[in-house]
């Protein structure tokens, strides 16, 4: 299994549910607590495993807006984990899912350093790196009724732009969508061989409109001639 | 990259220390220059020595989870860091065998403590490399991806030990004009190496926004972070010196790195008392220091474009090179639509 | 690898379904609970409305369960210091209800009038309506006089339904949708599905809507048009279908009062008014017949177009005549328009053209048997796909009634109203156009108003003045300066009252309303009348009672502070008498009960309500032996009947609870529906589902569910004869009350029109644009609610300081630079705050979010919060008051002539550098104190519901695993 997020570019509104619904779940999971830093004070701050960002592609007007939510990729080149010094990071064989186990993280950084995509977050208070588990504590989670173990992030996006499945799968709905709507990946130069993949946005229909130009255009009301229409 | 303070002196000051270590083993055991005393051998020794623990001590500083250290030796298989952890452990057995062989017998001391000081050295040498891969793996750091990387570490690490070297020699008195030679090709080769480093990384490339962000056409810009204050990410890579900044402690590296070192061992050679090289070798770890700054400072981990960084070399502040030039597309059916903006004709004014 | 550890312990948790409450959309949320802390908050995947999903608010309940503004029990301002200072008492809520009651006793007795209760962003004004009603002062409202009541009128007055809460686009099979204006809107999570199911079916999304962010990143085509010139933009579109024959002829006759006939003899009585026959009904031209007939009557062939001249010998047009003659006149062709509004003329042409080419050329064909209103049986539902939606960038605007009249019109010439693919409305509309309630009039000393304090005004009669034309209101609706402000003007409470007109009052209430700051327009005034005294030392304002759960700056000026509950700790319900939950194909209600333990002497306002009506011996309220009738708000819900058979809620009614809709009080209705998971669904069946305008079976089930009072089709209203009315009544042609000042004529002259006309907005006609050249409006951050979620230690991560966001080009032509600080001035004043520059905004539009800004040591937070040091509001700059030239409409409110709706987007600014050193934000007001009993915001939080499972690596497996890829 290579299980990982399809994130549709083409639906997202930018609203950052996924980003609070995952630091909601995570808080209590398997990595909490996430700690915030001044949470009612100046530049609040905390440990957060998916975040949302707004770009801009083009010049006004011909300007259009994206918002990219990014959480960890799953590589399947992840040299967070070939960097990890004490074995905390690892890639799980079965499914691909990137995990640190916090009680062996030293919290010396590097394997934050060793990621592009910035899926990785130290806490502080509790010292050691953090990051997005896939879910790994709700897509197994068996006394979960079968449509909720999906990640936090996926089920709760209001515009589902968020999907979660098996990329090895060539007919989950992760592969068919990457396969239709041309899914691509940020920097696949580095190599990392991200396993999610977002779907650019898509071009819209034209819509012809030859059909309901009048040949020759209405210029006073006297133009209209009654219909026979009941009422 | 964000300059941790602890990470600054322990590559600087183990950097040395190995640095000093392969020049005492190589002068030693490989019968260079002048016989040293006991006392002299043991004070290069216990200075290498001092200063690659103290280093190592220093290592732990930017460790947020101390007490798991002991488990950075696990991964030697893949991580770098791992390596060093296991090299600069394995080196202390060796170094403590010759140390103890040169305690008890002084210079000359038999074939075993001999052999373990050569192994210590090239572990030293090993250790050296390792930690310049720590750096030189990471490919989400262009400035540092290069071969070039470990080779300064070395290099460096000689370059500063040599000045040491020579500086310790002086206080026995056994200072000779190959330590100042030595030195100054060192550090000369020290300086050309990081010459061609900085000329390389002035002329990095790689990942842009576009390839980030996946929007390969047209200009992208950052809107929203998404998070008013800072994060982890922010604090850890968003570390933008001015220019000038980078400017000036770049001349310092130079200027007090080698070209002080240098022409204090000229003048020592030209006839200047020994005892300056001590200048030598703290000007030299002064530099190198700034050096070990700059080396983080210019580094720009790609999660910055990300935060609105045009390319992998610029400052988060530059803004985008000139407008999207490309004029609207319109035909529905042509691929780039969706990157350039949509609206036939916009609504400009 | 090892088996997977239990992560979480599910035999400690329960599982609770109940509503959100961190915003009005109202979504169904599934609470897992563990210690009386909430472990996770998910949607609910069967509520009607949200359909599993959740916002970013909503996935921050937890925070705001945590907040340190939470308010800990019930506050006086301390005997001796002064309203504003902060200083507080901890007072019980025996004497807190004591000393409320006995003033308010004593105002129901003399002049009930001198209560005013004005409620913010509440979801219970059935419930506040009732109670004000019962205590007999029609001084009364809820926020929506200055949310959107523009949309609400618009729509009421024209199709019987609207945008907003009342209808959605039908989602499911529209293939054409625009978007006016819109952020974020109410409906927030339905907007977001709906978006998604459109765009994934092939469909396309434009959005109108000066910025470019949120839904608009994702339109297939954005329309940057300025500020304010959404009507004309509309109107040009319509110039469009109509030069092109595009209309829906048959929707029209059938319909609308497109072919009833309008008397034209200008200058005098009765011009403008729909010709009828002796009885009332209005007359049209039979074409077969030739000859005018009563237009209610079916299977007559009405002329769509044409002039006659009535019996009496005055020349009739019909209203398709007067609609095409003023829309095909050059003013709205796409080359002229395009200079107001921005949007270059091809881009008008092609958007029109292409609805006509959705709606006629790709018409959906349902196989749906129905009946209409004259039961006429159809075995098919025809829908012309395309779908509008629009709300505050269309509203808050002085002309929005208007412009949202301009959309509904280009809606209904497309047919595509009520219909599968257009635009849809939800149980308990549509109603007759307008609603049947006219608002109260009178009120006397311990007597009920007769009719519930709003209304829908259809003539000058129904205005709520005095024989001389004065304001009865405190908030002057229903007046001559907004006649049909169905909403109430709730930001003019504060001046009316401070200033005595048209009278002092006693006594004022707000419950749930932030109205010192970013819900009050001239926030700095706003502030210094609230602590304004008369000459006799009194406050002009005696007392200000804040029921509030959180420490908002309005708390601070309390005399009396009633501490609420948070949603998760108390009942509530969305009654179907409110704005239920309804889908269009579904009437749907529902409740909150509480899924947490109260951990403070707070009380809910609900109980509070019920408990006062209790002690004031409401009628409704009472026994006729005197005794109370309502235990609490729970036993209150269960048992009061609006009518027979009607109460709050609607589902599991009866004594068995199995009759729905209407049915007895069910004693167990709350158990039902907490069984239920807290919501009630009533599926209307295919035939009832479209045209419930003249639907049978549709208007017979809405009469039996009391949603309508009647079965009569509901007549379209294309041409308003209501607005007619109050024109006339400026023109001085009007039989009954009119107008005297001059002021009021104009206004009604000016901008009331039967067919939808365009204006500039009101203060840019009373200001020098060349001075203020920018247009400056706001938006709803998707992933805050106004002011409530800066105290939310998540929410504010993701944005604690706003900025102003600023066209890039046009920012560069001016020498500003990115994250630079610059002074943005009005005609009212100025504000200090950081620039953003952005691509995606037309460029004399200036932007910021709404509501980040917080006055300093409010909300819990630290004073040295970026919200109060670096954000700002835009209130400051907005007066509530036209701007001032020295004539009579200076004292005028800045709304909308038509309904009051306040007019926060008309605001024009300049902008200029400021000085390099002033990099905090101006103006800086006192720091707020903490209340007694608030708990200290702490420096960190670890918020956990439980013990994390680690997932340990096996020592074994770091050491024998090698490199990854060939891990795979
Ligand atoms: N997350 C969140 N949701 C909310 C709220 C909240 O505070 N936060 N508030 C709730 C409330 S009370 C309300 S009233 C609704 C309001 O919901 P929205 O109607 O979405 O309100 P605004 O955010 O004011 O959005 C107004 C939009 O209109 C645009 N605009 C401004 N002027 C014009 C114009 O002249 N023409 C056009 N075409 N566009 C214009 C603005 O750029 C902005 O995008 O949201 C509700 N939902
Ligand atoms: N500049 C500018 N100003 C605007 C707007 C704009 O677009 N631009 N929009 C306007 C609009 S549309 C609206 S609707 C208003 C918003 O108007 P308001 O209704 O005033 O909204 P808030 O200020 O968010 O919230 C009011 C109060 O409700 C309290 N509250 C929250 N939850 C509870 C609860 O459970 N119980 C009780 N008792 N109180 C609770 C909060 O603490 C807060 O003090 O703002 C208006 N102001
Ligand atoms: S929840 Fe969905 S729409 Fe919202 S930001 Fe995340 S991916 Fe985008
Ligand atoms: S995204 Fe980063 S943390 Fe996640 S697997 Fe890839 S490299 Fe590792
Ligand atoms: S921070 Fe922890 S997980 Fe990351 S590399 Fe260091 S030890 Fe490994
Ligand atoms: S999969 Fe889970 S952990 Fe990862 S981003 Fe989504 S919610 Fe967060
Ligand atoms: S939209 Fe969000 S905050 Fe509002 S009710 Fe729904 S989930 Fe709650
Ligand atoms: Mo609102």
């Amino acid at each position: 299994m290579r299980l990982g997020l399809v994130i549709d570019m083409d639906t997202c509104v930018g609203c950052h549910a996924c980003a609070v619904a995952c630091k909601q779940w995570n808080t209590s999971g398997t990595t909490g607590a996430l700690t915030d830093y001044r949470p009612y004070g100046e530049d609040p701050s905390g440990v957060w495993f998916n975040r949302v960002r707004h770009y801009e592609v083009g010049d006004y007007p011909n300007n259009k807006t994206v918002n990219i939510p990014m959480s960890c990729m799953h590589c399947q080149h992840a040299d967070c984990v070939n960097v990890c010094p004490t074995g905390a990071s690892y890639k799980r064989p079965e499914d691909g899912i990137v995990l640190v186990d916090q009680d062996k993280c030293m919290g010396c950084n590097y394997c934050a350093w060793a990621c592009p995509y910035g899926a990785r977050e130290l806490d502080r208070e509790d010292g050691v790196m953090k990051k997005c588990t896939l879910c790994v504590d709700r897509i197994y989670d068996e006394a979960l009724p079968p449509e909720e173990r999906q990640p936090a992030c996926v089920i709760t996006c209001p515009a589902h732009a968020r999907f979660f499945g098996d990329f090895d799968d060539d007919n989950s709905e992760v592969s068919r969508l990457v396969r239709e709507r041309g899914g691509v990946k940020q920097m696949p130069e580095l190599g990392y061989k991200p396993v999610n993949t977002y779907l650019p946005p898509r071009i819209t229909r034209p819509i012809p409109i030859d059909d309901v130009r009048a040949n020759r255009v209405v210029s006073s009301v006297k133009d209209w001639v009654n219909k026979m229409v009941a009422r | 990259m964000h300059p941790a303070f602890s990470v600054i002196l322990f590559t600087v000051i183990s950097g040395a220390g190995y640095g000093l270590f392969i020049l005492l083993a190589a002068f030693h055991l490989a019968g260079i220059g002048p016989a040293m005393s006991h006392g002299e051998l043991l004070a290069h020794g216990v200075a290498s020595l001092g200063l690659i623990t103290l280093g190592l001590v220093f290592s732990t500083g930017h460790l947020a989870n101390k007490k798991n250290a002991w488990r950075s030796f696990m991964r030697f298989k893949t991580s770098w860091l791992s390596r060093e952890a296991v090299f600069a452990v394995l080196f202390y057995p060796f170094a403590g065998i010759y140390g103890l062989g040169v305690l008890l017998q002084g210079a000359a001391i038999g074939p075993l403590p001999a052999l373990a000081g050569v192994i210590a050295a090239v572990l030293a040498v090993i250790t050296l490399f390792s930690t310049g891969m720590i750096y030189g793996c990471l490919k989400t750091i262009r400035q540092w991806n290069t071969a070039l990387t470990p080779a300064n570490y070395i290099m460096l690490g000689i370059a500063t030990g040599a000045t040491l070297f020579a500086a310790i020699a002086t206080v026995f008195g056994n200072a000779t004009t190959l330590h100042a030679g030595v030195a100054m090709v060192a550090l000369v080769a020290a300086a050309v190496l990081k010459g061609i480093y900085y000329f390389w990384i002035s002329r990095v490339n790689g990942p842009t926004i576009n390839t980030a962000t996946t929007f390969n056409r047209a200009t992208v810009r950052l809107l929203d972070t998404g998070h008013t204050a800072g994060t982890f990410l922010t604090d850890e890579f968003g570390y933008d010196p001015r220019k000038d900044t980078i400017d000036n402690v770049k001349m310092g590296v130079f200027l007090l790195g080698f070209v002080a070192p240098v022409l204090v061992f000229a003048s020592i050679l030209s006839g200047a008392p020994a005892g300056i090289a001590w200048l030598a070798a703290v000007s030299s770890l002064v530099g190198i220091g700034m050096e070990r700054w700059l080396f983080f400072a210019e580094a720009k981990h790609v999660v910055r474009l990300y935060h609105g960084a045009q390319t992998c070399t610029n400052s988060l502040a530059e803004p985008a090179r000139g407008r999207t030039t490309v004029a609207p597309v319109t035909d529905p059916t042509d691929a780039r639509r969706w990157e350039l903006g949509d609206t036939p004709g916009g609504s400009g004014s | 690898m090892s088996a997977l550890p239990e992560f979480e312990n599910h035999s400690e948790q329960e599982i609770k379904y109940t509503t959100c409450y961190m915003c009005a959309c109202r979504c169904g949320i599934k609470v897992t609970v563990q210690n009386n802390k909430v472990r996770y908050i998910q949607g609910n995947r069967h509520h009607p409305i949200n359909k599993g999903v959740l916002c970013a608010k909503g996935n921050a309940g937890i925070m705001k369960q945590q907040s340190p503004a939470r308010l800990h029990q019930p506050m006086r301002r301390k005997p001796g210091t002064e309203r504003g200072a902060g200083e507080f008492e901890p007072i019980s809520w025996d004497e807190a209800l004591d000393m409320l009651s006995t003033r308010l006793q004593k105002i129901r007795e003399t002049d009930p009038r001198k209560l005013a209760f004005f409620t913010g962003r509440d979801q219970m004004q059935a419930l506040t309506g009732l109670w004000a009603t019962q205590f007999g002062t029609y001084n009364w409202a809820a926020h929506g006089g200055f949310c959107s009541v523009n949309m609400a009128t618009g729509g009421l007055y024209t199709t019987g339904f609207a945008f907003w809460e009342f209808g959605d686009p039908d989602w499911d099979r529209t293939k054409y949708h625009m978007l006016w204006g819109v952020a974020e809107d109410h409906a927030s999570n339905p907007i977001k599905i709906g978006l998604e199911k459109l765009k994934r079916r092939g469909g396309k999304f434009v959005a109108i809507n000066p910025v470019r962010t949120g839904y608009q990143a994702i339109a297939d085509e954005w329309v940057g048009i300025k500020p304010g010139t959404d009507g004309l933009f509309a109107l040009s579109m319509l110039h469009v279908l109509l030069k092109n024959d595009q209309f829906d002829w048959d929707f029209l006759v059938r319909y609308t009062n497109a072919t009833q006939l309008v008397v034209q003899t200008p200058g005098q009585k009765g011009d403008g008014l729909i010709l009828r026959d002796e009885a009332g009904n209005p007359l049209v031209w039979e074409l077969e017949q030739e000859a005018f007939v009563d237009g209610t009557q079916v299977d007559i062939k009405p002329a769509l177009f044409g002039e006659y001249t009535a019996p009496d010998g005055r020349p009739v047009k019909t209203v398709m005549t007067l609609l095409a003659e003023r829309y095909l006149s050059e003013e709205y062709a796409p080359e002229n328009t395009a200079k107001i509004t921005g949007v270059p003329a091809d881009q008008t042409e092609r958007l029109a053209l292409e609805m006509a080419h959705v709606a006629f050329k790709e018409t959906i064909e349902l196989d749906i048997e129905w009946t209409d209103s004259w039961g006429r049986k159809h075995d098919k539902v025809f829908g012309r796909p395309v779908s509008m939606h629009a709300m505050r960038g269309i509203s808050a605007h002085s002309n929005g009634f208007q412009t949202c009249r301009a959309i509904h019109l280009l809606q209904i010439m497309l047919g595509s109203v009520d219909c599968p693919g257009g635009h849809l409305a939800k149980p308990p509309y549509p109603k007759h156009v307008p609603p049947g309630i006219k608002p109260a009039k009178e009120c006397a000393p311990n007597t009920p108003l007769k009719s519930p304090p709003l209304g829908f005004p259809t003539a000058p009669e129904d205005l709520v003045i005095d024989d001389d034309g004065n304001p009865l209101r405190i908030d002057k609706a229903f007046s001559w300066d907004a006649p049909i402000s169905n909403h109430g003007l709730m930001h003019m409470v504060v001046t009316n009252a401070v200033n005595g007109d048209p009278y002092p009052i006693d006594t004022l209430i707000f419950f749930m309303a932030n109205m010192s700051w970013n819900s009050s327009m001239n926030t700095a005034e706003v502030m210094d009348m609230l602590r304004a005294k008369d000459d006799s030392g009194e406050y002009k304002i005696p007392f200000l009672v804040v029921a509030d759960a959180f420490h908002s700056e309005t708390v601070n000026f309390a005399d009396l502070v009633l501490p609420d509950t948070t949603y998760l700790e108390r009942y509530d319900t969305i009654s179907m008498l409110d704005r239920p939950i309804s889908e269009p194909a579904a009437a749907a209600d529902s409740i909150r009960h509480p899924i947490l333990e109260v951990d403070r002497n707070v009380r809910p306002w609900q109980e509070v309500m019920v408990e006062l009506a209790g002690r004031l011996k409401f009628p409704a309220f009472t026994n006729d032996d005197g005794s109370r009738k309502f235990e609490d708000y729970k036993d209150f819900i269960v048992n009061f009947e609006k009518e027979p058979g009607i109460g709050f809620l609607s589902g599991y009614r009866g004594k068995d609870g199995k009759t729905h809709l209407r049915g007895e009080p069910n004693p167990k209705q709350w158990e039902a529906y907490i069984e239920n998971q807290g919501f009630f669904v009533h599926h209307l069946a295919p035939n009832q589902q479209f045209y419930r305008f003249a639907n049978k079976e549709y208007l017979e089930l809405a009469k039996h569910a009391g949603w309508v009072g009647k079965t009569d089709p509901i007549t379209i209203e294309l041409y308003s004869e209501t607005q007619q009315r109050f024109k006339l009544a400026g023109q001085g042609l009007y039989d009954g009350p009119q107008p005297t000042k001059q002021e009021h004529k104009d206004r009604l002259t000016q901008f009331f029109d039967p067919l939808p006309i365009w204006h500039k907005p009101l203060e840019q006609t009373r200001i020098d644009e060349d001075e203020y050249p920018f247009y400056a409006v706001n938006q709803r951050p998707m992933f805050m609610y106004h002011s409530w979620d800066s105290q939310n230690a998540w929410l504010r991560q993701i944005c604690a300081q706003n900025y102003l966001y600023m066209n890039r080009g046009k920012a560069e032509s001016m020498g500003i630079e990115d994250l630079s600080w610059v002074w943005m001035e009005s005609h009212n004043g100025r504000v200090r705050v950081q620039v953003k520059l952005i691509e995606g905004c037309e460029p004399s539009t200036v932007w910021t979010w709404n509501a980040i800004g917080k006055q300093k040591g409010a909300w819990g937070l630290k004073p040295e919060a970026n919200e109060s040091n670096k954000g700002f509001l835009m209130n400051h700059l907005i007066s509530e008051l036209l701007p001032k030239k020295g004539d009579p409409v200076d004292n005028i409110t800045n709304s909308d002539p038509v309904t009051g709706q306040a007019a926060w987007y008309d605001l024009k600014v300049k902008i200029t550098p400021a000085d390099p050193e002033e990099t905090s934000t101006w103006p800086d007001f006192d720091t707020v104190k903490p209340a007694p009993g608030m708990s200290e915001a702490p420096d960190q939080l670890r918020y956990a519901a439980h013990k994390p499972v680690h997932l340990n690596r096996s020592i074994r497996d770091v050491l024998t695993r090698g490199s990854l890829d060939e891990d795979r």
